[in-house]
């Protein structure tokens, strides 16, 4: 888990006190599980989802990441009943929802257009789903003040949404539904039309909120850091497919297939050859460039044409010959911590990249024949099944 | 890092501002033809009006025109003249809504279409028009014959020469305007707004009573102001389509000039509807004050 706690203190919005207010009052706090199963939508004989099928724990934070057009604004969009899907099913708690509204689902939203009542005032934005809810007046009063105040709103209760600055209409909106303490919260990129400062603030006071709270929270970013510091779990979305669910630390160091390893941070693939396939805790890959590349157990036979995949920091710089490859240093950038290294190896075709590497080891200089090597642990090897 | 993000921001405010400050120096001179064609065609006249308005037979400042106007069976002209607006207005504003609220909902090629025909009997002359209604709306005119062969109770019903009918020909004239001033304002209410309420579980009809009409209450506003001020001094219509008791202030205006000569009384009349017309978009000012008020008075608190 990233930690998160420190920006807290710079936030004038002070989460863990919104979180106690609203605490007490929701013995039962803690949110409830989803599962889905099957979900599939198409638009006019596009595929826009096509097959998804996860189970989201009680109080888990699960993201969808992916580019625009994977599907996950879609996704989501089904969860919450806006759209409704061709096939599959939609379960809380174990109860099927799939065919509800999204007013009966009692779930809360938050959208990235915030959609506070332009005519409203920020009060009676937040008190708008109690009123529904047949809340009596005083207690209305009562939890939209509580609320507004721990977000450090109060001074804004009478002003219209106009009036306030992107940052505390987001607020605004994260209040209008943590005020009626929804077990499962849908956000649909909340942060994405904020500035960089103001999102890291917020991503943090989300966060604190969710934790203290129990909530289950679905949400969708293509934001890769966001997803990396708030959730328990992400769902790499791609075409319309989740193409791995994990954990951020399992989807970094074992991706599943050659589209999650580009995708978050970046990674080298190395072409070869099995040879050997056969032991249970490795596969050692012969490169076409020559050299040999044990990599983590995958399953595979010997002869069969694979990709390697190591991060660029993961490559460690050894003396010339001694490495799984060799080759000839084209770019030596030197960016604070570390130094980028691009390397063309040695019986390469024109065509391919050039290797990449993260070094904070001694910097090799351009022309200089350096050699690179990589532990077992951070080589994952893709077969053809494995995707693009 | 942060003094270097600001600078560049701090410079393109500056430049905007200077373009601004450039662009409003050119609208102002691009204003002028409009001004002077607007105090030549426009305020002079009025001010001749106003002049005439007060002046007795002998040219000495007098009220008498207007003493006239607001007595006897001119008052009872002014009062079915403003009582027929506004029912216009409520009828129109009601027939509008509904249609507005359709074409809204529709495609956009479909609501193109469907303005077009709302628009359109608008370019065929109002004279034409009025009678058109007149064969409808006639003892054996369309309505009644269909209300008589389905034995629809207390039919045939007298829909000319009465206010019934003088209100049905002025709302088909002003319909197109609030449906114009609605379907813009329909127009602009975000859709996802009313998603989001009823994701809150709001129902159908709570949506639309706290978010859908608020939302376009003010086009509702300007819609009923505007079809209020445009029959106020509406003319063929009551005339061809109503009785005796729904002669309006602009047929009267018309018998002082045409037939009396009495450009003095014309003149008072003529203020008086002005005046009226300034009362109706005061009603409306005022509303908006008053909620700006109330909204001041919350965030006050």
């Amino acid at each position: 888990m990233p930690e998160h706690t420190t920006s807290l203190t710079a936030g004038r919005l002070s989460a863990d006190e919104l979180a106690a207010v609203l605490a007490p009052q929701s013995s039962s706090s803690s949110g409830k599980s989803l599962s889905v199963t099957g979900l599939r939508k198409s638009y006019g004989g596009t595929t826009v989802v096509d097959g998804v099928d996860m189970e989201i724990a009680a109080g888990e934070f699960v993201t969808f990441l992916g580019s625009s057009g994977s599907g996950k604004t879609t996704t989501l969009m089904m969860l919450a009943g806006f759209t409704e899907p061709d096939s599959g099913t939609v379960t809380v708690d174990g109860r099927d929802i799939t065919r509800l509204t999204p007013g009966k689902r009692d779930f809360g939203f938050v959208f990235q257009q915030y959609l506070l009542f332009p005519h409203m005032t920020v009060a009676e934005n937040v008190a708008f789903p109690l009123q529904l809810r047949g809340v009596d007046k005083a207690e209305i009063r009562r939890r939209v003040g509580e609320t507004l105040e721990a977000a450090g709103l109060s001074k804004f209760a009478g002003r219209k949404p106009r009036e306030l600055s992107g940052g505390q209409q987001q607020r605004v909106a994260l209040c209008r539904v943590l005020v009626y303490r929804p077990p499962i919260v849908l956000m649909d990129e909340p942060l994405g039309a904020l500035d960089k400062k103001l999102r890291d603030q917020m991503q943090s006071e989300i966060k604190t909120i969710q934790r203290e709270l129990g909530l289950t929270v679905v949400y969708v970013t293509h934001d890769q850091e966001e997803a990396l510091v708030m959730s328990d779990r992400i769902a790499i979305m791609k075409d319309g497919r989740i193409e791995q669910f994990d954990t951020p630390r399992a989807l970094f160091e074992r991706p599943r297939t050659p589209f999650v390893a580009d995708f978050l941070g970046a990674a080298n693939f190395l072409t070869g050859k099995v040879e050997d396939g056969g032991a249970d805790d490795r596969t050692r890959v012969r490169l076409d460039t020559g050299g040999v590349l044990t990599a983590r157990a995958h399953p595979c036979v010997p002869g069969q044409s694979v990709r390697a995949a190591v991060r660029p920091g993961k490559l460690r710089l050894v003396g010339a010959e001694k490495g799984c490859c060799t080759g000839t240093v084209e770019t030596a950038v030197y960016v604070g911590s570390l130094t980028r290294v691009t390397l063309r190896l040695d019986g390469a075709d024109p065509g391919t990249p050039p290797l990449r590497i993260e070094t904070a080891q001694t910097p090799p200089r351009v022309g200089e024949r350096v050699s690179v090597t990589a532990e077992r642990e951070d080589v994952s090897v893709f077969t053809e099944t494995d995707g693009g | 890092m942060a003094g270097t993000a600001v600078a560049p921001a701090k410079v393109r405010v500056r430049k905007t501002s200077a373009l601004r400050g450039h662009r409003s120096r050119i609208a102002l001179v691009n204003a002028v033809p409009v001004t002077v064609f607007l105090l030549v065609m426009f305020v002079y006249p009025i001010i001749g009006v106003l002049s005439l308005s007060l002046k007795g037979d002998s040219g000495a400042f007098t009220l008498h025109w207007y003493a006239d106007a607001l007595s006897g069976a001119n008052l009872s002209v002014l009062v079915s003249t403003v009582r027929i607006s506004a029912e216009t207005a409520a009828a129109s504003l009601l027939v509008g809504f509904v249609l507005a609220h359709a074409i809204a909902r529709m495609r956009p090629v479909f609501a193109a279409l469907a303005m077009l025909i709302v628009v359109v009997p608008h370019f065929i002359s109002a004279l034409v028009r009025t009678y058109g209604w007149i064969i409808m709306l006639g003892e054996h005119g369309l309505i009644n014959s269909l209300a008589t062969s389905v034995h629809a109770p207390g039919a045939p019903y007298s829909l000319l020469y009465n206010e019934t009918g003088v209100v049905i020909g002025t709302t088909s004239v002003m319909l197109p305007y609030t449906v114009l001033v609605l379907q813009g304002v329909m127009r602009g209410v975000d859709g996802r707004l009313l998603a989001a309420a009823a994701g809150f579980g709001a129902s159908r009809f709570t949506i639309f009573r706290r978010i859908y009409l608020p939302l376009v209450a003010p086009g509702i506003g300007t819609a009923g102001l505007l079809s209020f001020i445009l029959c106020l001094g509406y003319y063929i219509t009551p005339a061809l389509m109503g009785g005796d008791r729904q002669t309006v202030v602009a047929a009267l205006i018309d018998q002082q000039v045409m037939q009396q000569d009495r450009w003095n009384s014309a003149a008072a009349f003529g203020v008086i509807l002005l005046l009226l017309t300034f009362a109706g978009l005061g009603v409306l000012g005022l509303a908006r004050w008053r909620r700006g008020k109330a909204h001041a008075r919350r965030s006050g608190s």
